[in-house]
Formats: structure tokens, sequence, C-alpha cells
């Protein structure tokens, strides 16, 4: 009896240790990316005298979320400050799970104009107040080989999806005698969340869209949708420039692959494929980047992607989290991120830098960009909604359902889902 | 006598309660709790609102749950009819004498002394893409196509199903060796002289008098395959895309990203899939002594 | 071709394969954690190195050893305490003629099949109310109920097997029966107890979903969410450290498993066979 009394005074007293308040970063990525943030923090320490702790999260984003949502739903006061993919902003802060930051802009005067507009409304912005700013931005690009481009006599890339597909039919068929393994066009069709950007971007071009009607629903079943939607499966089907295996396995890497190994014209990838492109012997000197095409009498758009840095509603240590926020989105550290890890500035001011105009001249491009960039609807049920997108686009690309019928589909559990949870 | 009686059954009831206490308030409240809550909308912001059957509802629409259901279900039949079998066969195997037997029996106990995820990252490793044992042998033989196992669908649930095997066929063949073992020389000893051959005896004296330890092996190891987390979460985080999702895997994203009501009715039903299994396996191959 | 010939046959390729089934994954994870450039996969050539382990050891950052010793203190405050909480209910059940003596046993083994998904959302949420999440509290108290049927069972079979005289003759000598259970039933029943300590020592450091859920960060995760987990410090995902970090944890748990197979195989078997 005496020894069960004492084991149990034991665990009590492991409990009380565990609540020395602490201020905890959490951020995933890959191992170099993580190695960078140390490096952050630990100035951070150095130049403002607090005391930060890193907590390391895997790669992979599903996991990364899973491993933030944990402690938020549970309301514990760590972590402190994390970065979150701009998909998952809207969630948390619809859960009333981050700090609203007005007031820390207000009192320090922090120059909120700094950042792209479009980003702060439609991410950073929630109810009308700022509850996290952008880290680091990215936005669907067209890559095209520019040297085959110039064998066939085009000096442009095309600015029109009708454009696009004619080149790219006319060359794959040349380009084919040699290398039966090319392709005109290939862009990300898995049934992932990177469909609905590839979708998204397809849309806003022709002046579509995922958005919210004036009643606060959201609206996917539009004419101009369904047009972008017919084409997508028109360029697998149809005008054969895009491969069969594009709605079963393409996702980034693996577009980005076909392209690196010379079997593409036209890619449709992230930022971040270019300084792989330019590393590749093969293909260096080769590679264009510009914005995406645009339908006829539409409007080139770019789905908005990136991560954005926010501060936990629970925290325990609110101005200190406030400090790192303020030097993570600083002019010196957000340079740094351009230098070090080829990241996109949420910031205006990095693009006028002499030295960064000078080593990622690319850049420019990704400004004009960025500052048309479309956001993915900011809902707490996003995840959801994009479940329900994918399937139903999936399965039009995999030729499942007839596009009307599967937007159609989508629109009416989307509906459904608006109606259980109110709000 | 009567105040004694008394008192030992007090005794009894005093000494039973710190353990039934333990599994009451962590094991049996949980899932009272879950079920409970899976009648219920509970989204972080808003406060717990009751809408009865409606998640329920909401799975038996989504495409989601029954793919799931179907994955688990037929990841159950293949990983515990494999497993069996090898289990029979490498316990067939132990029971004969030979040189060596000591250390292969010594050896048998590793893949179950290893912790289940530990295991599944050796796996995910073994399966890679450009750093695994399957890709590199391949090469080795000549192939120049490299395949990728966790790619897609079908490849996946076979490497998940071998990954499990791995992990749980030591179970099976300690288990039923030790059932071999108490099955009497003689009664072979006499087959023989009656001229049965091998096939004969394995069928007719060892499978039946195996099956009490067989049925109960069988009962845990569904059991387990039907609620598996671990490996699938690991190995394969539920891709491609969601294709190797289990019932669990399915209930654990639900908790962390859509309503927790949803998460509750997908847990509910797991207990229920599950613990269903398990009566009508009790019910169709009987046990005696319960 | 005689039975004999046949069996030869089996028995040997039966061998090898079993074998080779077996250490191939253990000969993988080995290899490469002390192989110091994975690039030998892809055309370089392999070297034997150490720095995989000196990474997972010493580097702060990556909380090895934090995850560790969350896991042993875990492991170590569970197991003494389920196995005298069960060995209570066992001495209670073998020897006392209670209503519930046979039920009992059942309920317990039941839940041995209860699915932990089923468990841990309430749980979670209930850690959450009362601020527990990633604390070793959080984490003890489950595992105390999820082991306990193993404690129970392995503890009733022994039991089971001491006779009751030996109680009858200590009460009529006037002792009470928490005394009987320490100082005559225990002593008895040591192999039990000691496979019992063992396998549920295992089994916390095995479990995955109660820690993936209850706890957020190095200050309580165990060694099996770490690992899980685990990212590395350089490069895509770091093999080499990963699997030195696997080896690291495996290598004394197969060891203990190893020195103490005897007693392992006896708490496995005895549920299934000796009821």
């Amino acid at each position: 009896m005496k020894y069960i009394k004492i084991l149990l005074c034991l665990l009590l007293l492991t409990t009380a240790c565990q609540k020395t308040p602490k201020f905890t970063f959490m951020v995933g990525g890959s191992a170099n990316a993580l190695l960078y943030w140390e490096r952050v923090t630990k100035e951070f320490e150095t130049k403002k005298g607090i005391k930060i702790e890193l907590i390391r999260l895997p790669a992979d984003t599903e996991q990364r979320r899973q491993r933030i949502v944990i402690p938020l739903q549970a309301k514990a006061s760590d972590p402190d400050v994390f970065l979150m993919d701009v998909i998952w902003v809207g969630m948390i802060a619809g859960a009333r799970w981050l700090e609203p930051l007005n007031h820390y802009i207000n009192r320090d005067n922090f120059d909120i104009n700094k950042f792209f507009k479009r980003v702060i409304e439609d991410v950073d912005t929630f109810k009308h107040k700022i509850i996290a700013l952008p880290v680091y931005v990215d936005g669907g690009l067209l890559y095209y080989r520019k040297d085959l481009l110039t064998k066939y006599g085009y000096h442009e890339p095309p600015s029109t999806w009708e454009t696009l597909v004619n080149m790219a039919k006319q060359i794959q068929k040349k380009e084919r005698i040699q290398n039966k393994a090319f392709w005109g066009f290939v862009w990300q069709g898995a049934m992932y969340e990177g469909l609905i950007c590839t979708f998204l971007e397809f849309c806003a071009s022709g002046n579509g869209g995922i958005s919210f009607d004036p009643l606060g629903k959201i609206k996917v079943n539009t004419m101009e949708n369904q047009k972008a939607l017919k084409f997508m499966v028109k360029l697998i089907h149809q005008e054969g420039i895009s491969p069969p295996n594009t709605f079963t396995e393409l996702k980034e890497e693996e577009v980005r692959l076909i392209f690196q190994q010379g079997n593409a014209l036209f890619e449709r990838n992230w930022p971040y494929a270019w300084k792989l492109h330019q590393e590749d012997p093969f293909l260096k000197g080769k590679v264009g980047i510009t914005q995406l095409p645009h339908f006829e009498g539409g409007k080139t758009a770019s789905t908005l992607g990136g991560w954005h840095i926010g501060i936990s509603k629970f925290s325990d240590v609110k101005e200190m989290a406030w400090e790192f926020v303020k030097f993570v989105t600083s002019f010196e550290q957000q340079k740094r991120f351009v230098l070090k890890l080829s990241w996109n500035p949420g910031r205006l001011d990095v693009y006028q830098d002499s030295e960064i105009r000078e080593k990622m001249s690319h850049l420019i491009i990704l400004k004009n960009v960025f500052e048309n960039a479309v956001a993915r609807p900011l809902s707490p049920y996003y995840s959801q909604i994009s479940q329900i997108l994918q399937r139903h686009i999936n399965a039009a690309l995999a030729l499942k359902e007839i596009p009307d019928e599967a937007l159609k589909k989508a629109q009416a559990e989307i509906d459904q889902l608006f109606a259980y949870y109110g709000d | 006598m009567e105040i004694r009686f008394h008192k030992r059954i007090t005794t009894a009831y005093i000494f039973v309660s710190p353990l039934l206490l333990i599994i009451f308030l962590f094991i049996l409240v949980p899932i009272l709790g879950t079920c409970i809550n899976s009648f219920f909308q509970d989204i972080p912001y808003l406060p717990k609102k009751f809408v009865g059957m409606r998640n329920y509802l909401i799975l038996i629409k989504n495409p989601d749950f029954w793919d799931a259901l179907k994955f688990t279900i037929f990841f159950t039949l293949a990983s515990v009819s494999l497993e069996t079998i090898l289990g029979i066969s490498f316990a067939l195997l132990l029971k004969e004498r030979f040189p060596g037997r000591g250390i292969l029996r010594t050896m048998l106990l590793i893949p179950w002394a290893i912790p289940t995820v530990i295991s599944a990252r050796i796996w995910q490793l073994i399966y890679n893409y450009n750093y695994g044992l399957l890709n590199y042998l391949l090469q080795g033989l000549g192939f120049s196509d490299k395949i990728n196992w966790l790619g897609t669908p079908q490849s996946a649930f076979w490497a998940l199903v071998l990954a499990d095997v791995w992990k749980t066929t030591p179970f099976m063949a300690i288990i039923i060796l030790t059932g071999l073992q108490a099955i009497p020389e003689d009664i072979y000893k006499q087959a023989k002289v009656d001229g049965a051959r091998f096939i004969k005896r394995f069928f007719f004296i060892t499978l039946p008098l195996l099956r009490p330890a067989l049925i109960v092996a069988l009962i845990f190891r569904t059991a387990d395959s039907l609620r598996i987390f671990d490996l699938v979460y690991v190995l394969t985080g539920g891709g491609p895309a969601g294709a190797t999702r289990t019932i669990s895997v399915l209930g654990f994203q639900y908790y962390t990203s859509a309503d927790f009501g949803l998460g509750a009715a997908v847990s509910s039903l797991t207990f229920l899939i599950v613990f269903g299994f398990s009566l009508l396996y009790i019910r169709l191959w009987g046990i005696k002594k319960l | 071709m005689s039975e004999r010939r046949i069996k030869s046959i089996f028995i040997v390729t039966g061998s090898i394969f079993l074998f080779l089934f077996i250490i191939t994954p253990i000969f993988w994870m080995m290899l490469i954690s002390f192989s110091k450039n994975i690039s030998f996969l892809t055309g370089g050539t392999y070297q034997f190195s150490f720095s995989n382990y000196i990474t997972i050891l010493t580097s702060k950052s990556l909380h090895m050893m934090d995850y560790l010793k969350n896991s042993l203190i875990v492991a170590s405050i569970t197991s003494p305490i389920v196995l005298i909480i069960s060995s209570f209910s066992a001495y209670a059940i073998t020897r006392i003629n209670f209503a519930g003596r046979r039920i009992i046993p059942l309920l317990v083994l039941s839940i041995s099949i209860f699915p932990q998904i089923s468990i841990v959302g309430y749980l979670y949420r209930w850690m959450g109310n009362f601020g527990w999440i990633n604390s070793y509290v959080a984490l003890v108290l489950p595992y105390l109920a999820w082991t306990s049927p193993l404690a129970l069972w392995i503890l009733l079979s022994y039991f089971s097997q001491i006779p009751k005289e030996l109680d009858s003759a200590a009460l009529i000598d006037g002792a009470k029966r928490p005394k009987i259970l320490f100082r005559i039933i225990l002593p008895l029943a040591t192999p039990g107890v000691l496979s019992g300590l063992l396998l549920v020592f295992i089994a916390c450091f095995n479990e995955f979903l109660f820690a993936l859920m209850l706890t957020s960060d190095y200050r309580a995760q165990t060694i099996s969410v770490g690992i899980s987990l685990f990212q590395g410090l350089h490069g895509e995902i770091p093999w080499g450290e990963l699997m030195a970090a696997s080896f690291f944890v495996t290598f004394p748990l197969i060891l203990l498993t190893l020195v103490f197979q005897r007693f392992i195989i006896e708490g496995l078997t005895t549920g299934a066979i000796k009821e």
C-alpha cells in the first residue's frame, strides 16, 4: 500500500514538472530548410535576448498540419508561433486559434503596406482582422523550353491557352519522331490539393473561380468553371498533349522530372522548380518562365501558395512571439530567405533591392505573378471543400464524370456542407 | 462463519477495484464518450450541437469511408491468411530437430521485438524508389526500370501486407509451435503405422488439434488487422492519395481536420466493426470453454 | 521421393527462407545506418562510418535522447503500477469466490481487441480540458488501462497454479490477505511477474497512437513518435540517420527479448494455450 502511494506521488510530481512556460516555434520542412530555421532562431536569440525553442516538424504537409492542430485544438500554451500553409490559414483562423495582430501592428507602427496587398487581403485577414503575415509566397508559373520554341519559329511563349495548345500540338508531333516520351504540356492533375491549384488557375484565367457569393456560400458550378474543366479534360483526352497519368500520378515532382528529363515543352509548376532546372546541365539556359496563359478574354491567373506565420491565441508569451514575427518578416531576414533558400518574399521592398535584382532576375516576373495571384477560399471547412472538389474534378479528368455533372455534384455537396455547419 | 464470508467478498471487491477503476475511466468511459460524441457536431469555435444520426449519414454517403472500409477488410483478409499459412509453415519447420533450429527459434522473436513504427520506417526504406532494397535488387538483376512500390494503390496494398506479415508472423508461429508441441508424438506414430501420409496427417490430426490455439490467435490477429493504424500511418500515411487509409487512419484524419464528431462517428463504427467481427468469429468457430 | 527426402528438402529450403525472411530488413537497417552516404546505392562506393550515430546522439535539436528518456520514464512508471494493480485483481479472482469472478477476466480480455482510435479521441478532449496534453500523466494513465489485460492474463495463469492450501494455512495463522499476496503468492509467481513487467515495458515502448495524439513535442513525446516523424539534419530524407536511430532503439529491445525469451514466450502463449 505504501509503495502505491509513493508511486502516485511521483506521478503527480512529474506532471508538475511540465509546466514551466516556454517560447516555442513550430516549423516543418526539409532537413535543409530546418537547419536554416535553426540559424534564424539562434540569430533571434542573440539579437533580442529572448530564448526560443525550435520544434521540428516533418516535411510532409499533412503531418505538419496534424502536429499543429493537435495542440491548438487542445488549447495548449505551446506552440506559441508557427508556420502555416496558405490553405490552412483559413481553417486555423476560422477555428479562432490565431491571435489578431492589428493591436501590435498599430502599436509598433508596423508597415503592413510593405507586403503584397492581395496576399494580406485574401489570406492574412479574417473578419477584418489581420491574423498572419506572409513568410514566403508562391504562385503557379509556366515553364517552357526556349530552345524548342525558337527551333520551331516561335519568338514568344503563348499568352493564351488556345495558342499554347496549337504550339504544343505542333511541336509535340515533330519531337515525337525522335523522342517517343515527349509531351506538349505537363501539369498536376492527381487527386490531391495541387489539383485544386491547377483547376483554379484554369478557371480564374477565364473569369471563373472558386469564390464566395454575397450570401457567403462558395460558388463552384459556373459556366466559366465548366469551360475550364472541359478544357482540362480535352488536354489529356482530345488534344493529347498531356499524358494519361496526369490524373493518377502527376504531382509537383513528377511533373518537374518529366520536364527536367527533356520530355516536355510546357510545364505548370511552382517557383521552386526554377533553381532545380537551372542547376541541371542538360536544361541550363534552355528554360524560360512566364505567367500562365489565359483564355481569350480573360486574364492571367496564378494560384497563391506559400507559408505564413501566426501567433497562437493560447500562447503564454504573446509579446515575445510578436517580436519573432517582426523578425522573420523583416527586410534582412526576407532578403536572406531569397538568397539562401530561393524563397519568394512576401515583402515588396525585397524585390527592389539591387543585389536581389542582380542575382535573382527572374523575381521580377514573379512579382507580377504574385500581384495577380488568386487565393483559394478562406474557410474553416476548406479541407472538406477541397476533398469534394478533388474527387469530382479528378473524376472528370478520368472520364468517370462529365464536367457539367462533376461540378454540379460538387456544388450540391458543398452546399450541403454549408447547410450542416451554418455560419 | 457468515462474517468471514462477507469479509472475503468485501476484500475481493477492494482488490479488484483499482483495476476496474482504471479500465472504467480510461477505456470504457472514452469508448462511451466517443459514441456519444458521434451524435454531435463539434467544430472548434462553435458550441457542440446535437445532430443525431447526421454524422453517420454523411459517412454512408461519403465514398472515402467505403473505400477505407473495403481497404481494411481486404487488407485483413490478405494479411491474416498469409501470416497464418506462413506461421504454420514456420512452426512445422521449427518442430523438427535439425542443426540451427535453436538459433532460428530465437531469431523468430526479432520482428516481434521491434516497435511497429520502426519496422514501418525500415520497410519504407526498403520500398523507396531511389534507395530501397527492392529496387536495388532489381537493378542488380539487370532490370532497367525501377518500380514505385508505394506509388500505386495496388502495389502499396501488397507492400503494406508484406510489412505487416513480416511483423506478425512470428507471433502466429510461436503460438502454433507451442500448440504443435502439445500434440503427443504417439498419435503421429500410430498414424504413420496406419499408413497415413503427411498431408493426411496434417489435415486430420494436426489441424484439428491445433484448432483451439489457432482460433484464439486468429481472433486476436483479425481484430488487430481490422483496427490497424501504426503501420499504415507511418509506412504510407494513407497514401497514395488516400488509397491505403484504413478506418482507423480515416478516423484520425477526421479528428485533426474536420468535424470532431465525424471522427467520433468513424471511431465508433470502427469499434462496432471490430467487435462485430470478433463475435462473429466466436459464433462461427465456437469456443467450448467460454 | 520418400517422405524423408521431401522432409530434408523442406527443412533446408524452409530454414534458408525463414532466415532471410527475418534477417533481411534488419540487415538493411544496419547496412544503411553504418554507411557514411546513401549514394552508394546509386553508383557510389560504400563507406563504413559511425557518423550517423554520432549525429543522432549528439544533436540536441533532434531530441533523440529526450524521446528515449520519455519512453523509459513512462514505461518504468507504468509497468510496476500495472503489475501491482493486476496482481491484486488476479489474487481475488483466483482465490476468492465472489460474483464477477468469471466475468471480470473476460471483460478485461475483451479490451485487448478494442480499437485505439475509438478511445483516443475522447481521451484527447478530456486531457485537453485538464491541460494535461503533452505531459507524462497523459500517457501513463491510458497506458495503465491499455496494458492491464496483458498483465492480468499472465498473472491469472500463474496464480491459478499456486495451491490455495497455502492461503488457507496462512489465513489460519491470522495473516491478512495483502500480506499473503506479497509474501507468499508473488514470490512463487516470480517468473510470471517478470514476464508481465517485461511485456508491459515493451508494450509501452511500442505504443503509438495515444502518444501521437496526446503529446505535441519532445518534452513528452516517446521514441515511437520521435522516429515516426523523424526528419533528420541533412538532405532529403536522411535515411542513414533514421536507420541509426532505429537500430539504436531496437538493439537493446532485441537484446532484452533474446535474453528473456523464455519469459516472453511463456507470457505470450499463456493466454492462448493454457486457458
